[in-house]
């Protein structure tokens, strides 16, 4: 019967299916905000899950000299990832369908793997505009990592405890830490974009510099699983946050809402700024992202030793 | 070519023919060393159409549409000034109310040139919001052009010894009133662009020319304008309309980026002024006057201020009812050598942004092709042309 | 230093309608001076082929079928058209004209293309013509 059980929840709910048509709705949602910010229509609802089956029926080109089974294998191992850490995350605002002490530091990793497929798939093909993608994603993975994580900690920190759900549990029994830590909400937040690549932390992909960056080659089911892969690393950003700064996630339409608030916010910051340069995002994080994170983190050790918090 | 890279241990970015951040074609290799940029080179010639040897082919008037698709943009720039040089040929002069409209249109045109700048080099940038508002906006121009004239983009307002349209008093009032939502716009874009602070990363000493190298490269419009050089051809030899109604040239010391942004958006207020001036003061009378079919025999250049800068044409006639020959130097062509100046030493995420800094239209330059090789003439004679075709398409 | 400029304008937006028109559903009127189809009136045209000479797409010819009598049939090609309005221009007696309201000619097939302008006999005897051409083998200049 567990077994049962477990196999529901990786391929149909909170994982598999479930997961990926939620990646696909709050990826519509994005364009969609950001459209109506710009005074557009953007596109119908539909429209990532259509792109997604044209993708898959498209025959998939591989390039010259690049490496046959990383070229196959990364876009896979890049959807597991993704798809392994939303086993973790209190997706929906239920109760994560595995847990165990320090799964937060395993679900960043697994997302961070994502990110380390994109930028190999991108060092494996000789294409120019790939390579430079590849160096900026990596670039960017290092920049904007450190701060990220210790955003993160912050709340774990507080909650004593690596667990995401117990974290949830104790945001949900407090007040918001939005408003105890605004400073790691705040790099949480610019965190998770640079993470997804949004503008304006978009230099690795962007279009009028390099084309599509590491994904350049890509054609066809491989590019279907990085953009699926990406969305659901939405999904996951989207929980994480508003689990650990947002009061937690106990029931749907909380979840509901306070990732919708979200991406809100995340919309109107990506139509709000010019895309940075990759010297000025590395620059942005190191000397004012990590510095703000690491601050937060040591008032919330010192403030936790002295038993205030 | 891969092993001269390989050698040289460099790697060479192309960006074009095909590249989504130009949207017409042209090549550019650029040397870069990780980021930085330590090489550029420029190909052009893949949207060359043989404009200048079908005006020869064609009578006066055809001729006259035939150049207004030499740019989409600068249209009626194009046609303008081979209409005022076909009547200088001629010792014809259009009457004062249709140089005027020409000028009105003419300034219309450069505002509708100068948003659709602001919105490419916003999303060069990856600025999409401002691109996007850039060209809602650009929309209510090119509105009051197709009421004005007739068409949105190629809009024919010239004919041989005038104008065809006519400026009614509800079209003035329509224009009016455009242009004092434009203007609240363009104030509001201004603000942007002089104070967003990621928007003045990527455009502050980025691609800084001194008055000294525009000066030698020979950078005109507004490129030029933006490194302090105050040439205008609407001020130094005033043609049209503006003999009447003379301008202020706008000048920037800055010689970057965020100049020639200034610079653009600063002469949308000038065009703005100059179009309620003419629509104030337009004079009374005819349209146009009657051109002879035959134009006597004699050459004339012909110089006009387009939104990119210096329009040339030289126009020699034979005394017939064709050209003997037109031959077209549009502003990109000299604007060219300033982005390879400039390119060493950015990003090659500035790229793009120096690209189209300078505004830039590859189907302007691509008016002839010349193909040097070691042991080319100047000259060929018939034969030679033949058996060096027969031999190149074997 | 300023951050985030445009912020005003996102807030406004995101109150208000796109800007975008659904083309094919909502439709703006056409200004009254657009130049759409072309359109000749057979009654006052002398036959000068000024309209013809000056055209810079070859799209109009003025076919002649008695010069006397002013039997004129105008063939005119809306695929070669580029709307100039100089053939308008030319005409000193208003024959021509270009409408405003007949501006969505796109079409997937040739036909629709070319269209005659004139008499209803006039054309009439044009086709017999153009039929007994194209039956007999010779040189047709298209």
């Amino acid at each position: 019967m567990s077994e049962l059980s477990s196999l529901l929840a990786l391929m149909i709910f909170p994982g598999g299916l479930a997961l990926l048509a939620a990646g696909l709705l709050y990826e519509w949602a994005d364009r969609k905000l950001v459209a109506q910010l710009q005074n557009r229509l953007g596109p119908r609802w539909f429209q990532p899950l259509a792109d997604t089956f044209k993708l898959l029926a498209k025959e998939e080109i591989v390039p010259q000299g690049v490496h046959k089974g990383l070229f196959w294998g990364l876009p896979v191992v890049a959807v597991a990832a993704a798809l392994t850490a939303a086993l973790y995350v209190p997706l929906a605002g239920l109760n994560p369908a595995a847990a165990f002490r320090g799964d937060l530091i395993v679900a960043l990793y697994m997302l961070s793997l994502l990110t380390l497929c994109l930028g190999l798939a991108g060092a494996n093909t000789y294409n120019r505009f790939s390579v430079i993608g590849a160096t900026r994603t990596l670039t960017q993975l290092f920049s904007y990592e450190a701060p990220f994580m210790l955003s993160l900690l912050g709340p774990a920190l507080v909650a004593g405890t690596w667990q995401i759900s117990s974290i949830n549990q104790y945001a949900a029994g407090n007040t918001w830490m939005i408003l105890t830590q605004p400073v790691g909400f705040v790099v949480a937040l610019v965190g998770l974009m640079g993470k997804l690549e949004l503008p304006p932390f978009d230099a690795p992909e962007a279009e009028t510099e390099i084309v599509s960056g590491a994904l350049t080659e890509y054609s066809g089911r491989g590019l279907a699983l990085f953009h699926l892969g990406k969305d659901i690393e939405l999904v996951i950003g989207l929980t994480l946050v508003s689990a650990f700064y947002l009061g937690g996630l106990t029931n749907p339409l909380a979840f509901l809402l306070k990732t919708l608030a979200l991406l809100l916010i995340l919309a109107v910051l990506q139509s709000l700024f010019a895309r940075l340069r990759i010297d000025q995002t590395v620059g942005l994080w190191w000397r004012v992202g990590a510095l703000l994170a690491l601050v937060q983190l040591l008032l919330v050790i010192v403030l936790k030793g002295t038993g205030v918090l | 070519m891969e092993e001269q890279v390989q050698a040289k241990n460099k790697f060479v970015v192309p960006i074009g023919p095909q590249h989504p951040a130009l949207k017409e074609p042209g090549h550019f290799e650029f040397t870069v060393d990780g980021e930085i940029v330590v090489g550029a080179t420029v190909r052009l010639g893949y949207a060359h159409r043989g404009i200048e040897k079908g005006c020869e082919d064609r009578n006066w008037a055809q001729g006259m549409y035939l150049v207004e698709r030499v740019c989409g943009i600068c249209s009626h720039i194009h046609a303008m000034t081979f209409a005022l040089g076909a009547e200088k040929l001629a010792n014809v002069t259009a009457p004062p109310r249709a140089q005027a409209i020409r000028l009105l249109v003419g300034e219309l045109e450069r505002i509708h040139s100068h948003m659709l700048w602001l919105g490419v080099q916003a999303h060069e940038g990856g600025f999409d919001t401002l691109f996007m508002y850039t060209w809602r906006d650009r929309e209510t121009v090119m509105d009051l052009l197709e009421m004005l004239t007739g068409n949105r983009v190629n809009y024919s307002a010239n004919v041989l010894g005038g104008v065809k349209c006519d400026v009614t008093d509800p079209i003035a009032s329509e224009i009016l009133k455009g242009m004092d939502f434009l203007e609240q716009r363009a104030r509001y874009y201004l603000d942007i662009v002089s104070t967003d602070e990621t928007f003045l990363g990527r455009t502050r000493d980025v691609g800084t020319m001194t008055k000294e190298q525009a000066l030698r490269i020979g950078a005109i419009g507004p490129t030029g304008r933006a490194s302090g050089l105050e040439r205008d051809v609407r001020l130094n030899a005033p043609y049209a309309g503006y003999v009447d109604f003379p301008i202020k040239v706008v000048t920037e010391q800055g010689g970057d980026l965020l100049a020639r942004t200034l610079v653009r958006v600063k002469e949308l207020f000038e065009s703005i002024r100059l179009i309620r001036e003419v629509l104030d003061k337009l004079p009374p009378g005819e349209i146009s006057v009657r051109m002879p079919r035959r134009v006597p025999e004699g050459a004339v250049v012909s110089r006009v201020e387009a939104p990119r800068g210096e329009v040339l044409y030289y126009m020699k006639s034979a005394g017939s009812d064709k050209p003997e020959r037109i031959k077209i130097r549009t502003p990109s062509i000299c604007n060219w050598a300033t982005v390879m100046a400039t390119a060493v030493g950015h990003k090659l995420a500035d790229m793009p942004m120096l690209l189209a800094g300078i505004d830039p239209c590859f189907s302007c330059s691509d008016r002839s092709v010349k193909i040097v090789r070691r042991d080319d003439e100047q000259y060929m004679t018939w034969e030679a042309l033949r058996q060096y075709g027969n031999g190149f398409y074997r | 230093m300023k951050i985030g400029v445009m912020i005003n304008d996102l807030v406004r937006s995101l109150f208000s309608k796109p800007a975008t028109e659904k083309y094919p559903f909502e439709k703006r009127p056409a200004p009254e001076r657009l130049r759409g189809k072309l359109y000749w009136d057979p009654a006052k045209c002398t036959g000068c082929q000024l309209c013809v000479k000056d055209c810079p797409s070859e799209a109009i010819e003025l076919i002649v079928l008695d010069k006397v009598n002013k039997r004129f049939v105008m063939r005119y090609h809306i695929d070669r058209c580029t709307y100039c309005g100089q053939c308008v221009e030319n005409c000193r007696l208003e024959c021509l004209g270009m409408s405003s309201e007949q501006w969505e000619l796109a079409s997937t097939k040739k036909e629709p293309f070319e269209v005659f302008y004139g008499k209803e006999e006039d054309i009439q005897e044009l086709m017999d013509r153009l039929d007994h051409a194209s039956a007999t083998p010779q040189n047709r200049r298209d």
